[in-house]
């Protein structure tokens, strides 16, 4: 990469920008926060509460732990826990997409890993020749998992798949992936 | 691709989390351990015995009007003015124009290149060749410097260093015609169309 700037901008491509559960979370504070505004100025203007008044709704909360029915009250007590510990989990996770960064030299190229997939099961469907949907590839960061499933009258290496997979995938540039194969016999399930 | 600021995106997400992760977890305990329960009760009590003083004290006259309800109010403004400014600022970073030349001695006037012509450029080359489907091309400015980022769906099992490779020539090209390098990222995706439009040519 020869600009500093692509540096940045492969790692924001390759990289979740949590916008949408950002947003989602904002969204549901903002309607929390009118409400509560809304609760507060009817109760200040002496009119009939919306759903209830500000200090019902501490009493109830202050009650809570001891509120019927028990079992109810800590389920829906675990899903609040277990939302936020998802949203913890959001905001310190790395959140990296399904993508590949090709070793390129002046640009940045970024491939999303189903377009890598299928272009390495092109390729090992086209060498081997096995017959169309008899190769299914799964592109992770660092494997990529080959499944061959030939004809019954038909051998297939698994070597030779592995090296065809290789090359395949050693025009990619730096990233090296380990190539896993499985070779499966028609009507077996493994 | 834009200049959505993450680290607010992070930071929301962070302390909501943990806000509900505390909240959850002590409730979960207060409803089950007696020593939680009694600390939950004790902190509620306090609160409220504090809210209900707070609001006495500053009641304004003989209104309903206290100082701590407007307090409360303004903490809740403030909120919904910060989420409104975070969801406002959102996105950005989307430029029009991908070579400035200011006017110089020597040359009569300044001269841009807008992103629709390396846009049209870019895309009808690239509509050209078989092998792609679909492509799209945009630039932003990130940290102040313009980024072309062209978008091409190629058909679906076609080598993507091959596209990388047609695509980069074409960012070269582009280059070699305004005489200004512009960094290039070039994203090559699978879409749903590049699925439709397969085809495996075969001999034999």
């Amino acid at each position: 990469m020869a600009h500093p700037v692509l540096a940045r901008v492969v790692r924001r491509e390759t990289h979740s920008p949590r916008t949408a559960a950002a947003v989602a979370v904002i969204v549901l504070v903002v309607a929390a926060a009118i409400g509560s505004g809304l609760e507060i100025v009817r109760y200040l203007l002496g009119a009939a509460p919306l759903l209830a008044r500000p200090a019902a709704v501490l009493t109830w909360l202050a009650a809570l732990p001891a509120a019927e029915p028990r079992a109810a009250v800590a389920a829906a007590a675990v899903a609040v826990a277990v939302v936020g510990a998802v949203l913890l989990w959001l905001a310190a996770a790395p959140g990296r997409r399904s993508v590949h960064v090709l070793g390129s030299a002046a640009h940045a190229v970024v491939v999303d890993d189903a377009a890598i997939a299928a272009a390495v099961a092109e390729r090992v469907g086209r060498e081997i020749d096995l017959p169309q949907g008899a190769v299914v590839v799964g592109i992770g960061h660092r494997t990529a998992d080959v499944t061959v499933r030939p004809d019954l009258d038909q051998v297939v290496d698994e070597e030779h798949v592995r090296e065809v997979a290789a090359g395949e995938l050693a025009g990619y540039g730096p990233a090296r992936m380990r190539v896993r194969v499985r070779v499966l016999r028609r009507g077996s399930s493994r | 691709m834009n200049e959505t600021n993450r680290g607010v995106n992070r930071a929301v997400l962070l302390l909501t989390g943990l806000a509900l992760l505390v909240g959850g977890t002590g409730l979960v305990l207060a409803a089950t351990r007696q020593d939680t329960a009694v600390l939950w009760d004790g902190s509620w009590s306090t609160v409220i015995s504090w809210l209900r003083q707070t609001e006495e004290a500053t009641r304004l006259g003989r209104t309903t009007v206290s100082g701590l309800a407007i307090a409360v109010l303004a903490a809740l403004l403030v909120v919904v003015m910060v989420a409104v400014v975070v969801l406002a600022r959102l996105g950005g970073g989307r430029s029009t124009v991908v070579v400035r030349e200011d006017a110089i001695d020597g040359v009569r006037g300044a001269v841009v290149i807008r992103q629709g012509f390396a846009s049209d450029a870019i895309t009808r080359s690239l509509s050209s060749r078989t092998e792609i489907l679909m492509s799209r091309v945009s630039a932003s400015t990130v940290r102040g410097t313009t980024v072309l980022h062209v978008s091409v769906t190629p058909r679906r099992g076609t080598s993507p260093p091959e596209v990388a490779t047609t695509a980069v020539g074409l960012v070269d090209n582009l280059a070699a015609l305004t005489g200004r390098e512009v960094p290039a990222l070039i994203s090559i995706r699978s879409g749903a169309r590049a699925r439709l439009g397969s085809d495996r040519p075969r001999v034999g």
